[in-house]
């Protein structure tokens, strides 16, 4: 067993980043361990989740209903779907040992739903674990540049 | 100039037309009419707690600073410097005794006095720097809530919130001090139509089945319980006029089991922490009110004309033009509670609520399609009549009917009317004669 390689964790992040955009969330789904947090910040960086309102805070089974509601069909904001295509870049392995890293990355996200077009940028936070002989995600920041301005529309995963 | 239209004809008791959402020259009268003449939402005290806190806010559309001075009190000023026009403060937040507008160097101090002017000696003898205070709003404070006027006249603040003042009250007593932060964050979401949406919606009873049937069928699977039945006929929620032009949908009347967060958004709290929080609440207030505040911790009141209190969040709704919102979400914490129960309350929130929730996204999805709807032509109406003939007078006194009738619709838009038709004297001041006889 070795440490995650920076080539590895591109290799994780653009695999995550297609299956976003192609909004295969169950196959996301099964990339994250048990114990995920997936956080999107509101209003800056985001220091203290349980003092702040976030724009996501979910654990494993919150984010199984966001996913659950998404696939219903019947999320309005929805419906029709965010057609997404991000790019992520600047991947750097902060921390590894064999069983757990820690990886930031930056991405663009060009968002096209109904006639309008969106960009978003910002950076990632991942931290992953060792497990079932492969890495998975444990916890995943994502820190939005625009996330203490007005936003219409952010129901697709970010 | 072309013909005034006639606001009044445009909103009939049980119908209001199309031309109410999509006509510049209403909202333009709105902004006046309504914006300039009543008490506008802009915030919480505690947004401001420390002298020289200030935060930049809106009336109506235009640009203002609530600030809390060095002896505690607080003012609305309006962010435009008395020189040229420049807005003097640029930030959303900070703490500065003094604002300098930066395009000649102009210095306020947090009250709105006239401090500095660079190299007086151009000015002549006549030039009084009294003079060039920074225009104010009058400020109304009600439980914290901190509301502006542009009226002088404008009635006293605790008048002009008539029976909301009791689930305010009610609201604000979920602490056991009787206070509630709102510094723990702002949601800021917006769309392309009218704030009025906004308004309606944030007191519609008759529509969470359909646009929430998502949210509530995973909810309540969790749950073991059928929330959506809580908005069909069956249920005994209230709807309810408050006079003024606000309204409630009032849950309380079913609620069984008092908790201290509103469950149906998950928001979960050990027993340990929930008992501590109600031994407190019975302490303060003893058991018959503890029951009534806790009965009442679900509420959807609407205050005219921006301000929505909805689960634990101030709603404020910002008109921007005629097809342009912003809303701003500020989520609370209650003072004197164990942290969790406020950690819960957050978590609760971005449940639902946020331009991440799974809740009201699906709201403003239905403004933006209300939006396109009404350009059709030749359809010009939009109906309000549900329940009207189910209205009666609630024990409280107030107009009341089931909770998904358009009672709270035909509230707001009774004032509305009052409001867009009420003949003022234009104030002579910002209307210059030369001006007036132009348009
Ligand atoms: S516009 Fe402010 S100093 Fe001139
Ligand atoms: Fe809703």
């Amino acid at each position: 067993m070795a440490t995650l390689s920076r080539q590895q964790a591109e290799e994780i992040l653009y695999e995550e980043a297609r299956i976003l955009d192609s909004r295969r969330y169950d196959e996301w789904f099964a990339m994250l361990t048990e114990d995920v947090i997936y956080w999107v910040p509101c209003n800056g960086e985001g220091t203290d989740p349980d003092r702040e309102i976030s724009l996501v805070y979910d654990d494993h089974a919150r984010l199984r209903d966001r996913l659950d509601r998404l696939n219903s069909g019947l999320a309005h904001a929805q419906n029709p779907p965010s057609k997404t295509c991000r790019l992520v870049s600047n991947v750097q392995v902060e921390q590894t040992s064999t069983d757990s890293a820690a990886v930031t990355s930056a991405f663009i996200l060009y968002e096209l739903r109904q006639t309008r077009q969106r960009i978003f940028a910002g950076r990632y936070q991942h931290r992953f674990r060792y497990q079932d002989g492969r890495w998975k995600i444990q916890w995943k920041k994502t820190l939005l540049v625009n996330n203490d301005e007005v936003i219409d529309n952010l129901t697709f995963i970010v | 100039m072309p013909l005034q239209l006639d606001f009044g004809a445009l909103v009939e008791d049980q119908r209001v037309h199309r031309r109410i959402y999509t006509d510049a020259e209403v909202f333009e009268a709105e902004m006046e009419r309504i914006f300039e003449r009543t008490w506008v939402f802009v915030g919480h005290e505690s947004e401001v707690a420390a002298s020289g806190d200030y935060k930049t806010v809106s009336i109506g559309t235009q640009p203002a600073i609530m600030t809390r001075d060095e002896d505690g009190g607080i003012h609305v000023l309006m962010n435009r410097c008395m020189h040229r026009g420049a807005t003097i403060c640029q930030e959303q937040r900070g703490n500065s005794s003094f604002f300098r507008c930066w395009y000649h160097g102009w210095t306020y101090t947090n009250r709105g006095e006239l401090v500095g002017v660079p190299y007086p000696g151009g000015y002549g003898r006549g030039f009084e720097r009294r003079k060039f205070s920074l225009k104010r709003a009058k400020v109304g404070v009600y439980r914290g809530l901190v509301f502006a006027s542009l009226n002088p006249e404008v009635p006293e603040i605790t008048e002009h919130l008539a029976r909301a003042r009791y689930y305010i009250d009610l609201f604000m007593d979920l602490s056991p001090e009787g206070e509630v932060d709102a510094r723990s964050g702002t949601h800021k979401y917006g769309y392309d139509g009218n704030w009025k949406f906004q308004m309606e919606n944030g007191v519609d009873g008759y529509h969470p089945n359909f646009v929430h049937q998502s949210f509530f069928e995973i909810q309540g699977k969790k749950l073991g319980r059928k929330v959506m039945k809580l908005f069909t006929e069956a249920s005994s929620y209230q709807s309810k006029d408050l006079g003024n032009g606000h309204s409630i949908l009032d849950m309380a009347p079913q609620r069984k089991s008092h908790r201290p967060v509103n469950n149906i958004l998950r928001g979960s709290t050990s027993d340990a922490s929930t008992k501590i929080y109600i031994e407190r609440l019975v302490r303060r207030y003893g058991e018959e009110r503890t029951s009534e505040i806790l009965g009442a911790s679900n509420v959807n009141l609407a205050v005219f004309p921006n301000l929505l209190i909805i689960g634990i969040q101030f709603r404020n709704v910002i008109p921007i033009n005629v097809n342009r919102t912003d809303v701003y979400l500020t989520p609370t914490t209650l003072k004197g509670v164990p942290d969790e129960i406020n950690t819960a309350r957050l978590r609760a929130h971005e449940a639902f609520y946020g331009s991440a929730g799974g809740g009201a996204p699906d709201d403003v999805e239905m403004f933006n399609r209300c939006t396109t709807g009404l350009r059709v032509k030749g359809a010009e109406w939009l109906e309000l009549s549900r329940g009207i003939e189910r209205e009666h007078t609630a024990d409280d006194g107030s107009i009341a009917a089931h909770i998904s009738d358009e009672l709270p619709q035909r509230a707001f838009y009774r004032q509305w009317r009052r409001m867009m038709c009420e003949k003022f004297a234009e104030a002579s001041e910002s209307r210059p004669q030369s001006v007036a006889a132009l348009d």
